[in-house]
């Protein structure tokens, strides 16, 4: 699979309160940015992935709503829906798709509209005994409070990572939350779920992001920096972790495994990724993720925030972006804001948050309690 | 010989201080406190709290009938022993049965009990009595009420104390009430009820019981009556030559406030906490009548104690903040409480695993697992797994205290519990303290009030630190 699918174009929308765009519009907004970059139109795409996870009030319901947003009818649309795995695995099915031959060029989008919800955005979920009493803060903070018991870390660990995307989110436009912050205002803010604080969670976010992929060998037609698809990989292990007695909860196997099959396509190391947008949906899943993509061993990923190595001047600068943390989590639009993000970076279109001479960029999410991780690996022609 | 085999007392942990209820209505201020039931307690759950007690998981098997009784069940129509015997794993040939309508209902499921084994009809009969009763806001009641269970086992071996006669007086009189459309319980105050109602028929039962056995009050151990306020109880044993210091045990109204259809168990509970062998002990109910019961203790009762003594359940608590939060707890305020629904369908096809709490083992490789699964989640093999029962003791192996999840209590913890014996599960957290919730403590499991959803309650298993 390794370069056989290229990245000609990416879109993306301002993240963040949109509530005065629909679902639809959002929809539109990154799939036509796509477009322009791409230089193309709409009839030039063969087929496309729509990845969304809340069938919402406004739309999403089926891959029916893509289509209807773009009137892109008579031809094959596949709606995706794999926790906040839900982007990234939508962009793995557009590649499988190019791949083997069925289509030429094909739209990848993720949309999320959790503002029309109200409340807090995402409904409760699960069985309704057994998942009574869980939330993603909740359930998050219960692998957090074993791993910092186990490796003695407390939550300044942690308030650094919001630090660093907050300052690297505040230097990219179309970010939801657009402001620095300081260690204490994090470690001072109220509780949400111990251990984590209203700035160690990422905002439920509105927002929308495109990619348009096509075979490799065509790329060219449509523009000399295409970027190409490396590596990619999934897996999943239980959706009920919390009941498993084989669980240590000191990070996710999913991306450890997601992670090698990636790297093993792309016939590369971690030490070779030039940076990261990884899924700091909550300060401390950046740490663990970084150790289980192999950046660092298992323990030390506090440090490598610490240390600045993950910040943009670092030796593997994570959440270029400012991550969901900082740039926000609309669930299904976030692993193709992130690709975006990596084809920006890898381009040299990073502006303010560039990073320096980047060859390999990595895109990952996890999702559900750690149940499902996406990574994909995007480097250059 | 038929008699008590087996007797528990179970008070929620909070307490609502007298003062609270005094500040919120600008009245005198009063001394004392009230036991309260926590938001996710009720009579179902205080009667499965004493039901376990008092037939631990290795004697369920042998438990043939359960009686529940309440005047505050959650059900109108739905029995509520089989819910309880369900949450002990008794056997499914187990007669269940609910008594209620009166506070007397706990003693009247006592006598039951003592008749059915005494008929031979029964061999090991499991009494739960328990109230979670509403006094209306600023009524004089309101200070007065407690809630708490009692339990115990009727049976003819290994009995701890045998019952050796009862007396029964029938009579209409209405000193507590509620219709059925009330939410609130309704007395009739003072002197009147007190003098015509519960020191006129319970001291004729008692007298008739006495007499029949041709026993004088100071043969008595102890006179373990129910007493509707702190002096109706001490009047009525000196009317009948008690020595109501020595001899008096009517411990829940000057302690955690009257228990309702509890309240003689608890009287009873707490007289043989300290009991010893051949000691003699009268038991008083009161309600529209009285029931008088006459037990002797045996030498069995040192190996028999209650695992949660009257004392040590009286003493361990915690106090509630305010008033505010009482009314909050037990629905005296109208709250939208959302619930997710548990449709009747799913009720019954999870049964074994959601409330008697079974979990599977898996032959092949002994990890035990919940929920019930098909396929063992450590060696991947399908067809090794067998159903398992649980244990309801273990340690905290991680945990949360959310802020953010929507809880009629906040903030609430969630914890992740290895279970002894093997299996993990993940529940809610309650009656907890701050300090009480972290990696490796000790937990038990609490069988409690989750959410009312799909139109009725829906009860889980929690957490709780190990008392």
């Amino acid at each position: 699979m390794k370069d056989q699918v290229a990245v000609i174009g990416v879109g993306c929308t301002k993240f963040g309160d949109r509530f005065e765009t629909s679902y639809e519009e959002l929809i539109c907004e990154a799939a036509f940015d796509a477009y322009a970059d791409a230089g193309i139109t709409s009839e030039d795409i063969q087929a496309a992935y729509l990845g969304t996870y809340l069938p919402g009030p406004s739309g999403g319901k089926a891959a029916v709503s893509l289509g209807d947003a773009l009137r892109l009818y008579d031809r094959p649309i596949t709606r995706v829906e794999n926790y906040c795995a839900t982007g990234t695995d939508a962009f793995r099915n557009g590649c499988l798709a190019i791949a083997s031959g069925a289509y030429d060029i094909v739209l990848v989008l993720g949309a999320e509209k959790l503002k029309d919800r109200g409340g807090r955005g995402l409904p409760r979920l699960g069985h309704p005994l057994l998942a009574k009493g869980n939330s993603a803060p909740g359930l998050f903070a219960l692998a957090a409070n074993r791993y910092m018991h186990t490796f003695k870390i407390g939550r300044e660990m942690l308030a650094k990572v919001a630090v660093k995307n907050h300052y690297n989110g505040a230097r990219n436009p179309k970010a939801h939350l657009r402001m620095e912050v300081t260690e204490e205002k994090v470690l001072n803010a109220p509780i949400i779920a111990w251990p984590f604080g209203l700035f160690d969670c990422c905002p439920t976010t509105d927002g929308a992001a495109a990619a348009i992929i096509c075979r490799a060998d065509l790329a060219k037609r449509f523009r000399s920096d295409y970027v190409l698809v490396k590596g990619f990989g999934l897996a999943v292990t239980s959706g009920r972790p919390y009941f498993d007695p084989t669980f240590d909860y000191l990070g996710f196997r999913s991306t450890q495994m997601a992670a090698q099959q990636a790297y093993k396509m792309a016939g590369i190391s971690p030490k070779d990724v030039s940076f990261a947008e990884v899924h700091d949906c909550f300060t401390w899943t950046e740490i663990t993720n970084t150790e289980d993509l192999g950046f660092c061993p298992k323990g030390q990923g506090g440090a490598l925030a610490a240390e600045g190595r993950t910040s943009l001047s670092g030796d593997i600068p994570i959440n270029p972006s400012g991550g969901l943390k900082s740039f926000g989590h609309p669930i299904g639009a976030s692993g193709v804001r992130m690709i975006y993000e990596c084809v920006k970076q890898l381009q040299g279109q990073g502006g303010e948050r560039q990073v320096k001479n980047p060859q390999l960029g990595l895109a990952h999410n996890v999702g559900g309690p750690g149940a499902v991780s996406c990574v994909i690996i995007l480097g250059h022609n | 010989m038929v008699g008590i085999t087996a007797y528990n007392a179970y008070v929620p942990r909070l307490r609502l201080d007298r003062n609270l209820i005094a500040r919120a209505w600008g009245t005198p201020q009063a001394a004392g406190e009230i036991a309260v039931a926590n938001y996710d307690e009720d009579a179902l759950t205080m009667a499965t709290e004493v039901g376990l007690a008092c037939a631990p998981d290795s004697e369920a098997a042998a438990v043939d009938a359960l009686y529940f009784a309440s005047t505050s069940a959650p059900y109108r129509e739905k029995q509520v022993a089989s819910v309880v015997a369900t949450a002990c794993d008794l056997p499914r040939r187990a007669q269940t049965a609910d008594f209620t309508g009166s506070v007397r209902a706990g003693m009247s499921a006592l006598l039951a009990g003592v008749h059915a084994v005494r008929a031979g009809a029964r061999n090991d009969v499991l009494i739960a009595a328990a109230d979670a009763r509403l006094a209306a806001p600023e009524s004089e009641i309101e200070g007065l009420l407690g809630h708490a269970a009692a339990g115990l086992r009727i049976g003819s071996t290994a009995v701890l104390a045998e019952v050796i006669d009862a007396a029964s007086v029938s009579e209409e009189f209405t000193h507590l009430w509620r219709t059925d459309d009330q939410k609130f319980v309704q007395a009739f105050p003072g002197k009147f009820s007190n003098t015509y109602g519960y020191a006129r028929n319970l001291g004729e039962a008692i007298r008739a019981l006495l007499a029949a056995q041709k026993l004088k009050p100071e043969s008595i151990a102890r006179l373990a009556v129910y007493s509707p306020d702190a002096r109706a109880g001490i009047d009525l044993a000196k009317d009948l030559g008690f020595d109501p210091r020595r001899q008096l045990v009517s411990p829940a109204v000057s302690t955690i406030g009257s228990a309702g259809v509890a309240d003689p168990l608890l009287a009873l509970a707490a007289a043989l906490d300290e009991a010893t062998a051949g000691d003699w002990i009268v038991v008083g109910a009161y309600g529209e009548g009285a029931d008088a019961l006459l037990l002797r203790v045996t030498d069995e009762l040192p190996r028999r104690r209650a695992l949660y003594s009257w004392k040590r359940a009286v003493e361990n608590k915690l106090p509630l903040a305010s008033y505010e939060k009482y009314l909050k707890f037990r629905r005296v305020l109208d709250l939208d409480e959302p619930g997710d629904a548990v449709t009747n369908v799913l009720e019954f096809k999870e049964l074994k695993q959601d409330i008697r709490l079974y979990g599977s083992r898996c032959d092949a490789c002994d990890t035990v697992q919940f929920p019930i699964t098909r396929v063992c989640i450590k060696c991947k093999q399908s067809g090794h797994v067998s159903d398992h029962k649980l244990r309801k003791q273990g340690t905290i192996f991680t945990f949360t205290v959310d802020h953010l999840v929507a809880n009629l209590e906040h903030p609430l913890p969630m914890a992740v519990v290895d279970l002894d014996g093997g299996g993990r599960v993940y529940l809610q957290v309650t009656d907890f303290t701050e300090k009480e919730v972290g990696i490796g403590l000790p937990v038990m499991l609490t069988f409690r009030r989750l959410q009312d959803g799909g139109g009725n309650h829906n009860y889980f298993w929690k957490a709780r630190p190990v008392r």
